[in-house]
């Protein structure tokens, strides 16, 4: 299985109310995300769009739905049109997340969370072997949030992922926002979280927002919150080279709004490296 | 999953309080993720039912058909069939959903090099007068038609002008509502009854000669050879023609 090679940028999310903006105008990003379901589709416009797009960006392909943590195996029908697409567009790398979302009779398309225990590790690693053998190139798993924890949990989120990493090769993409809403609802330290990982396997950050309360709801409908930028300006001076990226799913505001976060995330991730060299 | 799919069943032994709270936030975020997707699909349809009446009927629908497959496009798979049922009394729904349904997958099939006039032309360029009726085309993958009973077409349009001024008219007699994808965008028509006749005939293979003779059983020789002889330009001209064989 081949290496993902560092690449450093910053990017958006491809999000249907800025199509125009991206075929019309030049951008000036340097990558973009796209949600690979939607675009995992026969023809139309949603491919004929992301094929434009392709021509100005590099693009990273971040899947919702491979379950991943699925005791059944992965789903045939949509590994087979994941490769489709990444044979497609060529993209920078295929993602997804480390959770689960069906069972061979239902499919809840939300990312549940697993139990951190032995077995669960067993199912995520060959499943992770067998979309990486299959897509012929390693991937990234994505950190989830969750609203709630195992009680027969056998080891930590950060000790899971770090041996799912080492026993299947794939890498890692850091949802900053995501180790800031689990840390708030499940009561630990998500500086001990972010020690815990191999983040010399982090290719790609995501940082989004969430919707406060007494369980933290990662919602991505408004701007990245003070204690995520802090939380990332933390993890800046621990990473490599790594995309980072605005996530917003819900309630889209305009690009230009977007790009004015975004460049704040280079203003962060410039003080706390120069931070770090003082 | 059954913990997320059913309000209420109980927790197993030993999950918490805080388990219980956050799991009522995946079955909140279960329920409402799907009833906005059906919202999103069907959006004329709710308009015309109503809020109320539009969250009953995709709740019954999530209930009888809870999502099987990986991707979130197919979740309107069926909820006409079940607008069928809930409101037997009013077919127009059900008849405006299938008309956004089928405008929901027409709108990502697959992509078709289409003929034009001059590439059906070329196609039948050496046909010799006994090829015609062998003739058999290959509509675009898009293509879809169902009987309706209603004027939907005038509803879709009231109902996108979103002045409250959208009124269903019973058609004087069934017809055969028609979606395709034109280039990047669905579209839709109430088709000519005997054309529509034809056209079914001739989507499932039958050549050209058998479909105008069968056609011809069913509305007389005079109503045949007009639909035969308009039709062939009609399906040109709205983009329909893949490929002529005979």
């Amino acid at each position: 299985m081949s290496d993902i090679a560092p690449f450093e940028g910053f990017g958006l999310g491809l999000r249907r109310p800025h199509y125009s903006d991206f075929l019309d105008g030049d951008v000036l990003i340097d990558f973009v995300e796209v949600i690979s379901e939607n675009y995992m589709v026969d023809g139309g416009k949603p491919l004929d769009v992301l094929t434009r797009v392709r021509e100005k960006h590099p693009v990273a392909l971040h899947g919702v739905s491979m379950s991943v943590g699925s005791a059944q195996r992965l789903d045939r029908d949509h590994l087979a049109k994941l490769k489709q697409l990444a044979d497609r567009v060529e993209p920078l790398w295929v993602s997804d997340h480390l959770c689960w979302t069906r069972t061979s009779a239902h499919n809840s398309h939300d990312l549940l969370p697993l139990p951190y225990i032995e077995e669960a590790l067993d199912v995520v690693c060959a499943n992770i072997s067998e979309a990486q053998d299959a897509l012929g190139r390693p991937m990234l798993f994505e950190n989830p949030s969750s609203y709630c924890s195992f009680p027969d949990n056998e080891m930590e989120e950060w000790e899971f992922l770090a041996e799912m990493t080492r026993r299947t090769g794939c890498y890692l993409l850091l949802d900053i926002n995501n180790i800031y809403v689990s840390a708030h609802n499940h009561g630990f330290d998500a500086m001990d979280y972010l020690r815990g990982l191999p983040l010399d396997r982090v290719r790609q950050v995501h940082l989004a927002g969430h919707t406060p309360g007494e369980i933290l709801i990662d919602t991505h409908d408004r701007p990245v919150c003070d204690g995520v930028w802090q939380l990332y300006a933390q993890a800046v001076p621990l990473l490599g080279e790594v995309a980072t990226m605005i996530e917003r799913d819900d309630d889209i505001p305009s690009l230009e709004e977007l790009l004015d976060e975004l460049d704040y995330a280079h203003a962060v991730t410039m003080r706390a490296r120069q931070g770090e060299a003082a | 999953m059954a913990h997320v799919l059913e309000e209420g069943r109980a927790l197993p032994a030993g999950w918490d309080v805080r388990f219980a709270a956050g799991l009522d936030i995946y079955r909140n975020a279960y329920r409402t993720r799907l009833v906005d997707a059906l919202r999103e699909t069907f959006p004329r349809t709710a308009q015309w039912v109503g809020d109320d009446a539009f969250n009953a009927a995709a709740a019954h629908h999530l209930i009888t058909n809870p999502p099987a497959v990986w991707t979130l496009d197919l979740i309107g798979q069926g909820f006409t069939d079940v607008l069928a049922e809930l409101f037997a009394r009013d077919p127009e729904v059900a008849e405006l959903a299938w008309l956004e349904w089928t405008m929901h997958l027409a709108f990502v099939a697959a992509d078709v090099r289409v003929l034009d006039r001059d590439g059906f032309m070329a196609s039948v360029a050496d046909f010799a007068e006994e090829d015609w009726a062998g003739m058999v085309l290959a509509f675009s993958p898009s293509l879809a038609m169902r009987e309706v009973r209603h004027d939907i077409p005038h509803l879709w349009q009231g109902l996108k002008a979103e002045e409250g001024m959208a009124d269903c008219l019973a058609l004087e007699r069934p017809a055969m509502l028609a979606v395709w994808r034109e280039g990047l965008s669905p579209v839709f028509r109430l088709l000519d009854p005997a054309m529509a006749t034809l056209l079914a005939h001739m989507q499932t293979g039958t050549p050209y000669g058998e479909a105008c003779a069968m056609l011809a059983d069913q509305v007389g020789e005079e109503e045949a050879a007009r639909a035969a002889g308009a039709a062939l330009g009609q399906w040109i001209n709205d983009g329909l023609v893949v490929s002529v064989t005979r």
